[in-house]
């Protein structure tokens, strides 16, 4: 079968645009993220607690329900924390801000109150009205956000060392930016769908690192091999021709990915749906971005610096 | 055949028997039915779970839990003359440990400048100079962390979990995971209890009436004191019916013979004790207040049904501890009024069973409390001289609690409390489902994927297919073989594999394509097809190759299982799209002239 074969398409007429789209869509996912990222339990500390019950409830019932919570030696009033379904409209996530002089197993307690006070609607098994059950101590929040956080820089500084020594370094630089932009837009995106940043979201985001940094390395490879050839004068040509020629294997292998995922998307279930729709987003972005935040940068670089 | 094909030809072999022989217990373990793993003696089940690939909590369910130590409490406990400067100095140190990320003796350390306290004055036992000090303490600090782990092992042993993993974390921190488990509670609740079990002597009424006579002297005049201040506020006082202002007596009840507090009360009762000068009553007449376990069901003045627990008035030193336990056993009890009722038989060794005797025999006719973890279990009156070193506790609530509260005291008690810092339970049938799930939609993923490449390269395309099969069985072998946990994050890794090695694949055929295109033979087509195409993939994979290391260094938990995955995955999808393809190719071409490829 051709496909995509000997095309000729001027990307670099459409630099400007790309940069411009590129931009506007970086903006506005920076300030979805100034205004707020729905982080989990996992970086902020906290509890979260996923029930099962044998019928459908609105989360009104469960909000009254959650409204005096006696622990302990005192009563919480827990109505206004974050309730919503969780696949279906019989399992119930519940999130609850992480409290000072938490008690002991608060989590468990939380539990028990929802089983003994819903008793109309909860298996008979306790151990089957629980799905899960998460808590994490703010400190140990804090600990492994810094964790997330400095594994993902030093990953960065590691490539753009070793882009720079195996090409050099205005492709590390243009390498480098776009995984920063596909890491931002896939979260601005993310934020916007109201899914929660957990340690398992944070894998999806480095997979994204992964695939699009293939992806850009795959047309830079290109790029070099080109210039060999025709050197830097008419800069922008080579890297049209070099995205020309390995757009059949971009095209393909996004395409081949794009179909895991959407699978994935469809029956994979609710605990990895933030996971697969992460990296549905993750690789559109990054596929376009080797295109045209890495060669197009690359392409402005040269021309600036000549 | 040419030497260079066979020796290829046996590397591969060679590679894909290995990759076989390490999936082979799992695919068998995990095709036998509930009934055939049943009938396995123990020793071929320890083979097949430890050989075959295994699955993380989030996919099989379980419990995960991070057990701190609780290093305060650790200082309080060897501290020696604490007084007001002391106890303010550990309380900054509990709020000021748990904000920041330093190490807790530097905060310790830091904290104890500040307030220019006089350690040695503490902790002489530990040394005279604050760094002789701090030095011991973190000693001792390690040793318990040591003996928190051996008994939490030797308690996860006897409750008896498949493949607990327990390892330490950090200074103070303990990481438990037991995968499979259904009753969490019941599992938290087993490893959390410090089980300290004291038997205490319960004082008579005359010196607890008159306790309670003195404590209520206190707090009246405290609540006296409080409504002059507050003058204007003196109506709200008298309508609100805060107990805590009425005395510490108002609080209690009488329920045959004993007192009892309600369940409500609890908390007043906790800040009553808390106050400075009832703790200075209580330590100058060796006396300590504690509850029972279980509560009773009564009904109150306005008709409503309350718990109550009874309250106990014990000699502050225990009589004797967990310690000199031996043996401990749940057993149904066979008469009296418990007949049926689970109760922990408990026999202690020689010296415990001397000094039991010498107990009993100097307290007959008192009462003597049975307290697990400052909790009072029982407090049976002492009729006779006790020999042999047996004792039973009664009043637990069922028989799975009389097993873990035997287990924990054969363990041995924990040296200091421990907290959860983190833990992560998933119920069986969220991971059941996460997994079934996750198994179709990759079945369906790899089915589209390999019908794709089929259509694209045709007979290349079968081969390009077997390749990214070859590449998820030779990556799953490598880690079972590697004893790794398959989670989540793991699979996304196992996705991300599959895209990186049909895109191996991809840019080579395109490259071949394109040499083709060029106008070159078959012959010469795949060899500079490959040649330029490895140096892309080589590039390519290993700046993945060296962010999943960086991750793999420097990530926790769920983001270490995706690094092992990818990196793995890189090394395989490159073995099976370099190596493996290109053989396959090389064999086909110089077996006969090709004069047209079918790609």
């Amino acid at each position: 079968m051709k496909f995509m074969e000997n095309t000729k398409i001027n990307f670099m007429k459409f630099k400007s645009f790309g940069f411009g789209l590129s931009s506007v869509l970086a903006f506005g996912s920076i300030i979805m993220l100034l205004m707020g990222v729905n982080l989990g339990i996992d970086f902020k500390g906290g509890t979260a607690i996923g029930v099962n019950f044998s019928e459908d409830v609105s989360i009104q019932e469960i909000r009254s329900a959650l409204k005096s919570v006696s622990v302990n030696e005192s009563v919480l009033d827990l109505s206004s924390e974050e309730i919503k379904y969780f696949g279906s409209e019989s399992d119930v996530m519940i999130k609850i801000k992480s409290l000072d002089n938490e008690p002991e197993n608060f989590g468990q307690l939380v539990i028990n109150h929802l089983y003994n006070s819903m008793t109309e609607k909860v298996p008979e098994n306790k151990n089957d009205f629980i799905l899960s059950l998460g808590s994490v101590s703010p400190k140990v929040g804090s600990e492994l956000s810094g964790k997330a956080f400095w594994s993902v820089i030093s990953a960065l500084v590691l490539i753009l060392f070793y882009i720079s020594v195996r090409f050099e370094f205005r492709f590390a630089l243009g390498a480098i930016l776009a995984l920063v932009h596909d890491v931002i837009i896939t979260l601005g995106v993310f934020s916007l769908t109201g899914f929660e940043i957990t340690l398992s979201t944070v894998a999806a985001f480095l997979t994204i690192v992964g695939y699009s940094l293939n992806d850009t390395i795959v047309i830079l490879d290109r790029i070099r091999e080109n210039m060999k050839s025709s050197g830097t004068v008419m800069f922008e040509s080579t890297i049209n021709k070099s995205i020309n020629q390995s757009l059949s294997r971009t095209l393909i292998t996004s395409l081949t990915t794009l179909f895991v995922i959407i699978v994935l998307l469809i029956y994979g279930g609710e605990v990895i749906r933030p996971f697969s729709f992460t990296m549905l987003i993750g690789v559109i972005v990054g596929t376009y971005s080797s295109i045209y935040i890495a060669s197009a940068l690359l392409a402005t670089i040269y021309q600036s610096s000549k | 055949m040419n030497s260079s094909i066979r020796n290829r030809l046996l590397t591969i072999l060679f590679v894909f028997g290995l990759g076989i022989y390490a999936l082979l217990p799992s695919i068998r373990y995990a095709m036998m039915d509930d009934e055939s793993i049943s009938n396995l003696s123990s020793e071929q089940k320890d083979y097949f779970e430890s050989r075959s690939l295994k699955q993380g909590l989030d996919l099989k369910g379980g419990i995960y839990i991070v057990l701190e130590v609780d290093l305060p409490q650790l200082i309080d406990n060897l501290a020696k003359n604490k007084d007001n400067n002391f106890d303010d100095f550990l309380d900054e140190l509990k709020i000021e440990y748990n904000n920041s990320s330093s190490d807790f003796f530097t905060v310790f350390e830091n904290i104890a400048d500040d307030k220019n306290l006089k350690l040695p004055r503490y902790f002489i036992n530990y040394g005279k100079t604050k760094d002789q000090i701090i030095t011991q303490l973190s000693l001792q600090s390690e040793d318990s962390i040591k003996r928190v782990i051996e008994i939490i092992q030797n308690r996860v042993d006897q409750f008896g979990v498949a493949e607990p993993t327990i390892q330490k974390q950090g200074n103070n921190r303990v990481i438990v995971e037991l995968a499979g488990i259904e009753d969490s509670e019941r599992a938290r609740d087993l490893l959390q209890s410090t089980a300290l079990l004291e038997l205490m002597i319960v004082k008579d009424v005359e010196s607890t009436n008159a306790m309670i006579r003195q404590i209520d002297s206190i707090t009246a005049s405290s609540t006296s004191k409080n409504s002059i201040d507050e003058d204007s506020e003196i109506n709200e006082l008298f309508d609100s019916n805060t107990s805590s202002n009425l005395g510490f007596s108002s609080l209690l009840i009488s329920v045959g013979g004993n007192l009892a507090i309600s369940s409500e009360n609890l908390g007043s009762m906790k800040e009553i004790l808390a106050q400075d000068n009832v703790k200075q009553i209580l330590e100058a007449t060796n006396s300590t207040i504690l509850t029972s376990d279980s509560s009773i069901k009564l009904i109150n003045e306005i008709g409503e049904e309350e718990e109550f627990y009874t309250l106990y008035h014990l000699f502050n030193n225990a009589e004797l501890t967990g310690g000199v336990i031996e043996d401990a056993q749940m057993r149904l009890s066979q008469a009296g009024v418990t007949a049926g009722q689970a109760v922990v038989e408990v026999e202690m060794n020689s010296e415990g069973s001397r000094e039991w005797a010498r107990i009993t025999g100097a307290n007959i006719n008192n009462r003597i409390a049975i307290v697990l973890d400052r909790k009072v279990h029982m407090a049976p009156v002492i009729r006779g001289q006790i020999f042999g070193g047996g004792t039973v506790i009664e009043g637990l609530d069922s028989i799975e609690e009389a097993e873990d509260i035997a287990i924990v005291l054969r363990a041995g008690a924990l040296p200091v409390p421990v907290t959860i810092a983190e833990e992560r339970t998933v119920g069986a049938s969220l991971g059941a489902d996460s997994i079934s799930k996750g198994t179709l939609s990759m079945a369906i993923g790899l089915l589209l994927v390999v019908l794709f490449i089929v259509l694209f390269y045709k007979l290349s395309g079968l081969i390009a297919s077997f390749s990214v099969l070859w590449t998820l069985i030779l990556l799953l072998g490598v880690l079972a073989l590697l004893e790794a946990t398959l989670t989540l994050p793991g699979i996304a890794g196992l996705i991300l594999t599959v895209g990186m090695s049909v895109d191996a694949n991809v840019i080579i055929f395109e490259r071949i394509k394109e040499e083709l295109r060029n106008g070159k033979s078959v012959r010469s087509a795949i060899d500079s097809g490959y040649e330029r195409a490895i140096r892309t993939i080589v590039d390519a994979n290993l700046t993945t190759g060296i962010a999943a290391a960086v991750l793999y260094q420097y990530g926790s938990g769920p983001i270490k299982g995706f690094a092992t995955v990818l990196f793995w995955g890189i090394i395989v999808s490159m073995f099976t799209a370099i190596i493996v393809t290109r053989f396959v190719f090389d064999f086909i071409t110089t077996r006969k002239n090709v004069e047209k490829l079918s790609i």
